[in-house]
C-alpha cells in the first residue's frame, strides 16, 4: 500500500501556495461589478476552454463518474456522450446561447426578465440560486471524503480539510471574483490534466484494457457496454439523460457565465464546440478508475459504500510522487469547481434576487462590490454547515441530475420559449417554475417516505422525463391561458 | 514500447468503440493541454492589458 510520502505533501504545498498567489494578484483588475462577475467581459477562446474544463470537473465529478463506471462499466459513460452532442450542437448552432450573449445580461434571469417582466426574473433567480445551492452543497463532504481515502488520513480530520479547502478557495474568489477564478482554472487546468493523464495511463499499465474489458463483461455482461441492455439504465435513463444534457448546456449558470464572459458570441460557440469532446472525457477517464477498482479490489476491500472504491483502488496502486500529483490535481480540480460556483451562484443572488433593491439605481460600483463579495463569503458559510451536516444516500450522479432537475427543467423551457416562441408570456412562465419545482421536490419525498418509496427510486430517471414533459405543457397551456387583453397592455408596457 | 503498441491495438480490438474513445481522450489530454496551455497564457496577457487599460481611462 503507497502512502502520502514527503514529496506528495511537497507538491501539494507548492501547488496551493502558486494558485492562492496568482488569484490574490489579479484582485487590484477588478474596479466595477462588471469586473467581478464577468472578468469586464474580455475572455477569449483558450482561456474559455481551460476555465469551462476545469469548472465542469471536481472531486465530485470524479467520485460519481467513478462510480458509475465501477456499477455500470463502459455504459456509464454515456452521459458525457450525450453532453458532448449537446455541447457540439449548441455551440454550432448557437441555440438560446447566442441570443442571450448577445443581450448583454449577466445572468439568464436577466433576460428573462424582457420577456416575462421582473416577477419572473426574481422568481427564477431563487429557483436557480437554489437549485444550484443544494446541488453544491453534497460537493465538499464528498470531496472531502476522496482526499481523505486517497492521502490515507484520519477521517476525524475530514471537516477541517473542507474547512481550509474552502477558506483557500472563499479568499480569492472574494478578492478577485471572475477574473481570479479564470486565472486560477487556468492553472488548475493544466495541473488536473496533467494528474488525469498519468494516473490513467499509470493504471492502463498495471491492469491492462483486456482485464478491464473481461471485468466489465463477468461483472455486467452485454449491459456494461450497451445502455439500453443495462439494467440499472435503460431508455428511460438515455432519455432523461439526453434531455437533462440539453437543458445543462444551455442554462447552468456555471457554463453559461463562460458565454456571457466571452468577448462575442461568437468565441462564446466556439468556446462551447471547442470544449465538447473533454465531456467524454469527464466520464469516460474516472469511469476506467472506476472499472479498474473492481477488477482489482476484492468486495471486503470495498464494503458497502461503492463511492469509495476509486480512492481505495488509486491509493493502493499509486506510488509516491504520482499520488501526489493526483491529489494536486483532484484539489486543482475541486477548487476551480467551488470558486466558479460560488461566484455563479452569488452573481444569480446579487443580480436578479436583490435586483428590486437596486430599482433606483443609486448603488454605486464600490456598493455593488462590498455585497457581491459579502454574498459569496455567506455561500461559503452555507456550504460549510450544509455541506458538514448532509449526507447523501444511495447514487450520487441520480441525485445530482435530480436537485438539477429542479431548475434545469423550468429555466430551460422558458429561456427556450424567451427566444423562440413568441406568445410565451408570464402565466406560462410562472406555470413552467411551479411545475419544474413541484415535481422533482415531490418525487424526492417520495422516495424517502410513503407506501411507493420503492417503486420511486426505482424509476427515478422517468420521473424526470416526465417533468420535462410536463414543464413544456404547462407552458403551452400557461401561455394560450393568459387573457388576450392583459398580453396586449404586457406587450405595450 | 511494443508493449505500448500491444496495448493500443487491443484497446481497438476488443470493444472498438469504448476503446477508441479512451484512446481518444488521452490523445485530447496529452495535446490539447499543452496547446491550450500555451494560447491560455496570451488570452491571459491580453485579457490583463485591456482591463488594466481601460481601469486607467
Amino acid at each position: 500500500m503507497s502512502d502520502f510520502a514527503f514529496i506528495d505533501g511537497s507538491i501539494v504545498g507548492v501547488y496551493l501556495l502558486v494558485v492562492m498567489t496568482a488569484g490574490i494578484m489579479v484582485r487590484k483588475y477588478v474596479g466595477k461589478v462588471e469586473d467581478f462577475l464577468l472578468a469586464g467581459r474580455e475572455m477569449n477562446l483558450y482561456l474559455g476552454i481551460a476555465s469551462l474544463a476545469a469548472t465542469e470537473f471536481g472531486i465530485l465529478t470524479c467520485m460519481y463518474t467513478s462510480q458509475n463506471g465501477y456499477e455500470n462499466g463502459f455504459a456509464g459513460a454515456i452521459p458525457g456522450v450525450l453532453l458532448c452532442m449537446a455541447m457540439l450542437f449548441v455551440g454550432w448552432t448557437g441555440f438560446c446561447i447566442k441570443p442571450l450573449r448577445d443581450s448583454n445580461a449577466i445572468t439568464i434571469p436577466e433576460l428573462l426578465e424582457k420577456k416575462y417582466g421582473s416577477r419572473v426574473r426574481w422568481a427564477t433567480g431563487v429557483v436557480i440560486a437554489l437549485g444550484g445551492l443544494l446541488n453544491m452543497g453534497v460537493a465538499l463532504r464528498i470531496g472531502g471524503e476522496f482526499l481523505v481515502g486517497v492521502a490515507g488520513i484520519d477521517q476525524k480530520y475530514l471537516e477541517i480539510m473542507m474547512t481550509t479547502l474552502l477558506l483557500a478557495v472563499a479568499v480569492y474568489t472574494i478578492l478577485g471574483g471572475m477574473l481570479s477564478v479564470l486565472i486560477t482554472d487556468f492553472l488548475q487546468f493544466i495541473v488536473m490534466s496533467a494528474g488525469l493523464l498519468i494516473t490513467t495511463l499509470f493504471i492502463l499499465h498495471k491492469v491492462g484494457w483486456g482485464t478491464l474489458v473481461n471485468t466489465v463483461q463477468n461483472h455486467h455482461g452485454s449491459g456494461g457496454f450497451n445502455p439500453f441492455r443495462n439494467e440499472n439504465m435503460g431508455w428511460s435513463y438515455v432519455v432523461f439523460n439526453a434531455m437533462l444534457a440539453t437543458a445543462g448546456v444551455i442554462t447552468w449558470q456555471p457554463m453559461i457565465a463562460r458565454v456571457l464572459a466571452a468577448k462575442d458570441s461568437k468565441t462564446g460557440q466556439r468556446v462551447y464546440t471547442r470544449t465538447s469532446f473533454f465531456f467524454v472525457a469527464r466520464f469516460l477517464v474516472p469511469g476506467l478508475w472506476g472499472i479498474a477498482a473492481l477488477a482489482i479490489l476484492s468486495p471486503q476491500e470495498i464494503g458497502d459504500n461503492s463511492l469509495l472504491a476509486m480512492p481505495t483502488m488509486i491509493r493502493q496502486l499509486l506510488p509516491a510522487g504520482l499520488l501526489g500529483l493526483l491529489v494536486a490535481a483532484m484539489l486543482a480540480a475541486e477548487m476551480s469547481t467551488d470558486s466558479a460556483y460560488m461566484l455563479t451562484w452569488g452573481s444569480i443572488i446579487y443580480n436578479d434576487i436583490m435586483a428590486p433593491l437596486r430599482r433606483d439605481n443609486t448603488w454605486s460600483e464600490r456598493k455593488g462590490l462590498f455585497w457581491n463579495r459579502t454574498i459569496v463569503a455567506l455561500i461559503g458559510v452555507f456550504l460549510l454547515i450544509y455541506g458538514l451536516w448532509y449526507k447523501i444516500e444511495g447514487d450520487a450522479w441520480t441525485y445530482l441530475c435530480l436537485t438539477g432537475t429542479i431548475y434545469l427543467s423550468s429555466i430551460s423551457v422558458l429561456l427556450v420559449a424567451c427566444c423562440y416562441w413568441k406568445r410565451a408570456n408570464s402565466w406560462g412562465a410562472a406555470a413552467a417554475i411551479i411545475c419544474g419545482a413541484f415535481l422533482p421536490v415531490t418525487t424526492l419525498i417520495l422516495q424517502k417516505v410513503g407506501p411507493w418509496t420503492d417503486w420511486f427510486q426505482k424509476r427515478d430517471t422517468l420521473c424526470g422525463v416526465i417533468t420535462y414533459v410536463a414543464v413544456a405543457i404547462a407552458m403551452i397551456i400557461g401561455s394560450y391561458h393568459k387573457p388576450q387583453s392583459r398580453l396586449i397592455v404586457t406587450e405595450a408596457k | 514500447m511494443m508493449t505500448i503498441i500491444n496495448g493500443i491495438k487491443s484497446m481497438f480490438h476488443d470493444h472498438w468503440c469504448w476503446g477508441f474513445l479512451a484512446f481518444a481522450c488521452i490523445v485530447w489530454y496529452s495535446t490539447i493541454t499543452i496547446y491550450v496551455a500555451i494560447k491560455g497564457s496570451y488570452d491571459i496577457r491580453n485579457m490583463l492589458r485591456t482591463l488594466s487599460k481601460s481601469k486607467d481611462n
